[in-house]
């Protein structure tokens, strides 16, 4: 199979980039596989690449290069295709736009992806009669805005795959969207085995990585720690991660006087050897649209104390088994989910050695299996035959008028409304 | 944050040769490192350079053939190396020397590491990624040691607590602040001891303002004089991470603002600066 991924920018760092070179690089094993990156600001990407993954980008805004396009007048024209309601709206443009629909209509290959909503609709509107249409869904369906939301209504019609991170966002695309012959399938985020042996868990340390931002809820994770402390002074706690909250979390460990027990460690790169050196991994997020540091955390042998929050931690931890759900927002039910691994070893070990099992399924191989499986379901049904041809085109002329019917009812909703039946 | 493919053992393309080689490190609880670099393609031994931010030392470790296509060195505990930064190179033959950048270090043994200080001296080593993104060696060598631990911060006061390795802590043993500028003599602090470890309570008020470094003196003014540092962990750069709360504390002089901090080379001093209103 040719299959050609279409990232914002493949040459930058963060969660889509990263799943998505592990999903290529993968792939390429038994495929043949493209990124088309639409934005390139830097000479190299920072995560590896398969040599086998071609890479290429669209629009150069490396300064410096005598390929430099951050100056070309399109370029400072808004976009009209990519939606207005997307938050990466300002970075696209008329050149953009032009380029996104050069590719798209003479992409050759049998698959293409899009990884995020804005290029979904770039990619179910503008790709050439063949390939299947495949947009992933990174963060999820809720958190967008409704501007947003009712574009996709228009657009997502007539692609022929969407794909969730959770089951939870799987089902929400299928009941608050009418996809019509469109497949939707929650497919997780893969996260490779660490190239460093697993924590032995000996270690008295409670680990924690991810922005230091809001949504991370790491003051409650500090006042849980100081009910902790309470009991067992001998452990303690290191949050990973740098962000806007750092200063307010510092103030708060002072405050607490756990300046002794609570390390801000900032951010760590790579996290593996990190989460080695802990016994237990906590997340107290009020909202995880996946959960990647949960598995990352499994990944290296730790039981993971995390709230029970939409839409993630609930479909990864096995509650019990290989980690601990508690609700969300209570600081007594956080420190007491750490307690009781902190206070029984023998507990602690076994949902260790669960947690290293049971997150084998998110390794890359598993999960390209997954995408694999369902690229080959849409490719013989779309076919190379004529008659698949024409079914997969009017399952999509189908799909856009069905499309359309719910852009006029949302019209009111937002100004963009009117582009929609284009 | 982000997950670094294991590098394997592929045929060097140009766009590799333009990436610069990555090491592995890997800490024993003793002090020891061993570092893993892909292979480099090119013929002629290889070796580590470890070259020192002076210019002039350098320890050149052989970089022999190990599993799956990579070489490795080992920098043994008992192997000297001075204190200070090092930076990591790779050479093969008589070729440039390439400036190594971290793989994955790991350094879980170096965590809450307890050395036995059996030899006299503390020897820590602590790779770290530099500003630029390259590989370094923070080194320290101390005969004998003294290890910071637990700090508290009280009202106008510091409590310290700490063990020492390499030497025995005798009736006369006491801290001894050191100011940067100050020539007037220091006020002595007494420890309270139990075998290796001890404790201290720095009173604020009797620090002049300026800078406080603080020694120990484990047997008194005819002993040795000691650092008092933070060395035993895999943290190469303490400042950042072990921050305290100042005080103000009212003073004959006027209120000040005090508080303990650790130095660039992770030594433990005071500052004692006028509150300003």
């Amino acid at each position: 199979m040719q299959i050609s991924f279409l990232i914002h920018n493949a040459y930058g760092i963060g969660g889509t980039i990263r799943t998505t070179y592990n999903l290529a690089n993968t792939l390429a094993e038994q495929h043949d596989v493209e990124i088309v990156s639409v934005l390139r600001h830097r000479e190299e990407p920072v995560f590896a690449r398969n040599p086998r993954v071609r890479l290429r980008h669209l629009v150069d805004l490396r300064k410096g290069s005598p390929g430099y396009e951050g100056d070309d007048p399109e370029h400072l024209k808004p976009a009209r295709v990519f939606p207005k309601g997307e938050i990466r709206y300002e970075q696209y443009s008329a050149l953009t736009d032009r380029r996104i629909a050069g590719h798209l209509s003479t992409v050759d290959a049998d698959v293409v992806v899009g990884t995020r909503p804005g290029l979904n609709v770039h990619l179910a509107r503008e790709t050439r009669r063949g390939p299947a249409r495949v947009g992933q869904e990174h963060l999820t369906l809720d958190s967008h805005s409704v501007g947003l939301r009712t574009e996709l209504r228009g657009a997502y019609p007539r692609l022929d795959a969407v794909t969730t991170t959770t089951e939870a966002d799987a089902t929400a695309y299928r009941t608050k969207m009418r996809l019509p012959g469109v497949r939707v399938e929650a497919v997780p985020n893969s996260v490779p085995a660490p190239g460093i042996e697993p924590a032995d868990g000996t270690g008295k340390w409670v680990v924690a990585a991810g922005r230091l931002a809001p949504v991370k809820r790491y003051d409650l994770l500090i006042r849980a720690f100081d009910l902790v402390r309470a009991e067992r002074p001998d452990w303690r706690l290191r949050i990973y991660g740098s962000g806007k909250q750092k200063d307010k979390l510092r103030h708060l460990i002072d405050e607490l006087g756990l300046y002794n027990h609570v390390l801000l460690m900032g951010a760590a790169n790579p996290i593996e050897p990190e989460w080695a050196k802990g016994s237990i991994a906590a997340v107290t997020s009020s909202l995880e649209s996946f959960g990647m540091t949960i598995v990352e955390a499994m990944r290296c042998g730790l039981p993971v104390v995390s709230t029970d929050c939409p839409h993630g931690p609930g479909e990864i931890i096995d509650n019990g088994v290989d980690g601990r759900l508690v609700p969300v927002g209570n600081v007594q039910a956080i420190a007491g989910g750490l307690l009781e691994l902190i206070n029984d070893d023998a507990l602690r070990r076994q949902m260790a050695d669960a947690a290293l099992k049971d997150s084998e399924r998110f390794d890359p191989s598993r999960i390209a299996e997954r995408y694999e499986s369902i690229f080959n379901g849409l490719v013989s049904r779309g076919g190379t035959s004529k008659i698949g041809r024409v079914r997969g085109s009017l399952h999509r002329t189908r799909g856009a008028l069905l499309g359309s019917a719910y852009a006029v009812r949302d019209a009111g909703l937002t100004v963009f409304g009117k582009e929609r039946s284009a | 944050m982000m997950t670094l493919a294991p590098q394997t053992a592929q045929t060097p393309t140009d766009e590799d040769a333009a990436m610069p080689p990555r090491a592995d490190c890997l800490a024993d609880s003793a002090g020891g490192l061993t570092f893993d670099v892909a292979e480099t393609g090119e013929s002629g031994d290889t070796h580590l350079v470890l070259v020192h931010r002076d210019g002039l030392q350098e320890v050149r470790l052989p970089l022999a053939p190990a599993a799956d296509g990579r070489l490795r060195a080992a920098l043994p505990s008992g192997v000297a190396l001075p204190e200070g930064r090092w930076d990591a190179f790779a050479q093969t033959g008589d070729g440039e020397p390439r400036r190594l950048t971290p793989g994955l270090n790991d350094l879980r043994s170096l965590v809450d590491r307890v050395p036995s200080g059996a030899r006299g001296h503390v020897a820590v080593r602590i790779p770290y990624a530099t500003k630029h993104g390259n590989l370094s060696i923070r080194s320290w060598l101390r005969a004998p040691h003294a290890e910071a631990g637990e700090l508290h911060i009280g009202e106008g006061t510091l409590g310290v607590h700490g063990q020492v390795y390499g030497v025995a802590l005798t009736p006369d043993a006491y801290v001894e602040p050191a100011g940067r500028e100050e020539t007037r003599p220091a006020p002595r602090f007494e420890i309270h001891r139990d075998q290796a470890l001890f404790r201290f309570t720095v009173d604020y008020t009797a620090l002049p303002e300026g800078v406080w470094d603080l020694w120990l003196r484990p047997a008194g003014e005819s002993g040795p004089r000691v650092r008092i540092a933070r060395l035993l962990d895999d943290i190469a750069d303490k400042k950042p991470i072990f921050t305290y709360p100042k005080v103000t504390v009212d003073t004959a002089h006027g209120p000040v603002t005090a508080g303990p901090y650790y130095t660039g080379d992770n030594d433990l001093s005071i500052t004692v600066t006028p509150t300003t209103p």
